[in-house]
């Protein structure tokens, strides 16, 4: 018996250690500007993401270049006037969700998250809101957030026809599966 | 009881490790956790991309770019050349020769795909109307797998009035292959072969070739996000063009660029516009005073449609 409650204690900790981390390589990303003429809107799909509930920590990383305006024209302004992807290909966010979520139980969490949020080479700490669903063993989380472009180093010049908003609105989603392999260095 | 007690101790142990160890990685930041990494693995760049942006507009000066209108959008272009400043017809007489038209072209460039493009478009020299065909063969890649792009253009030109003794008579060609390279993420260069063949030489004067080569190279430096300098250069391969003192195309300009426009303001000593006309019969010299004010306006109109931002189910 009390060989047993070791071994099941023991396993406990293993478990614990181990848990799983869960990973989306589809991360959908819409980002919306609202302008004299007309409306900016583009979106991608092929951002990633990193959760380990065990830890909290939850990253994204998203590939400038895989954001698709609806105009060619204005695809090219983005990477190539305001956001410069040839030099900071990437925006990333790194943080911490700060509520204790028990992953294994179904139901809608809201979520804090705290960390830091890279565009334009340019770092913030930020601190965004969103909501974090488990249904089956899914994690799907979802937010939708303001980023300031002065905030990262994002200049609006002033002779342009497609004018754009001081503020972006981002919108994420990002449904996880669990990474069963727990090996970081593959 | 015992055995539970080692057991425990052992456990808590373990798990005081465990806390231990991702504090330092906590602390020492540089550290990337076992998260980073992950991420990290996840998102490898790709680099093999087009590279955007070699040239803001499908034309330069004189010479067209390697950059294509993108699938659906229509290019509308309006290309003028003023009168000469510096001889005697120009001056304050004619306000450096804005009141004098040497040549306008009006035209279209339509997509029909990223890479091939249609245009039309109809000059005051000659009468001359033209129809092309553009087609982007390589595109230069971020990771260098191809350093270069490769635009091939084909031009028809006809000039429907004035006295020809056949149909066929009036008819010129142009076919040029493109290339270019955006060095840095403001120097662009392109080199582009040329060979024009007019059914009638222009100017028709006895001797004059109906068919040559010519070179032309041309250069863009980015001053600001939304200026950037233009030299534009040509040089026809055509022994009577030489041996008559026909000086060669040359044009600097300043382009700036506004989101759906572009406008090149610029300074040439070609009097004409399309690339048929200006190889064949540029004979006015910058050392006469024969330069003039010209102007590019490119207007794209894009006939795509908006996509909607759909949340995941």
């Amino acid at each position: 018996m009390k060989h047993i409650l070791i071994i099941l204690l023991a396993w406990v900790t293993v478990h614990q250690a181990g848990q799983d981390i869960y990973v989306c390589k589809n991360v959908k990303v819409n980002l919306f500007s609202s302008a004299p003429i007309e409306d900016i809107e583009a979106n991608t799909t092929t951002g990633v993401s990193v959760y380990n509930p065990g830890t909290g920590e939850l990253e994204f990383s998203i590939p400038i270049r895989s954001f698709h305006f609806p105009k060619a024209l204005m695809e090219e302004h983005f990477n190539e006037n305001y956001i410069e992807s040839d030099k900071f290909p990437k925006a990333t966010f790194k943080g911490k969700i700060q509520e204790r979520i028990d992953v294994s139980k179904d139901g809608t969490y809201p979520v804090t998250v705290t960390g830091d949020f890279q565009v334009h080479g340019v770092t913030q700490p930020r601190t965004i809101t969103g909501n974090l669903k488990v249904s089956g063993g899914v994690v799907t989380m979802t937010s939708e957030f303001m980023v300031k472009c002065a905030d990262h180093h994002i200049d609006i010049p002033q002779i342009v026809f497609h004018h754009i908003a001081e503020s972006i609105r981002i919108r994420v989603s990002a449904t996880y599966t669990t990474l069963k392999n727990n090996n970081p260095s593959k | 009881m015992k055995k539970i007690m080692i057991a425990l101790t052992f456990i808590t142990l373990a798990a005081g490790l465990k806390a231990q160890q991702t504090d330092t990685t906590k602390k020492s930041g540089g550290n990337p956790s076992s998260t980073d990494s992950l991420l990290n693995s996840m998102s490898q760049d790709d680099k093999h991309q087009n590279v955007i942006g070699a040239f803001k507009a499908t034309r330069l000066i004189l010479s067209p770019t390697t950059t294509t209108v993108k699938r659906n959008n229509l290019n509308f272009l309006v290309i003028h050349r003023f009168g000469d400043i510096g001889t005697p017809a120009g001056g304050g007489r004619t306000l450096i020769g804005l009141d004098a038209v040497s040549d306008v072209y009006i035209g279209f460039e339509y997509g029909l795909s990223d890479n091939l493009n249609i245009d039309f478009g109809r000059n005051t020299i000659g009468g001359l109307i033209e129809f092309g065909m553009k087609y982007a063969v390589l595109h230069q890649k971020m990771d260098d797998s191809s350093p270069i792009a490769i635009t091939f253009l084909g031009e028809y030109g006809v000039r429907p009035y004035g006295s020809f003794t056949s149909y066929g008579a009036r008819n010129s060609y142009l076919g040029q292959a493109i290339i270019s390279r955006k060095f840095t993420s403001a120097l662009s260069l392109q080199v582009s072969p040329v060979y024009v063949y007019s059914n009638t030489a222009i100017p028709d004067i006895l001797g004059n070739d109906k068919g040559f080569f010519a070179l032309s190279g041309a250069l863009r430096y980015k001053v600001t996000k939304h200026m950037s300098l233009l030299v534009d250069y040509e040089h026809p391969f055509s022994s009577f063009r030489t041996n008559n003192g026909f000086p060669d195309p040359l044009g600097f300009g300043i382009e700036v660029e506004t989101g759906g426009h572009v406008f090149t303001l610029n300074i040439t000593n070609s009097r004409a516009v399309s690339e048929i006309n200006s190889l064949s019969n540029t004979q006015s010299d910058y050392g006469r005073g024969q330069f003039r004010i010209g102007f590019t306006i490119s207007r794209m109109f894009d006939f795509n449609h908006h996509e909607k931002w759909k949340d995941n189910k």
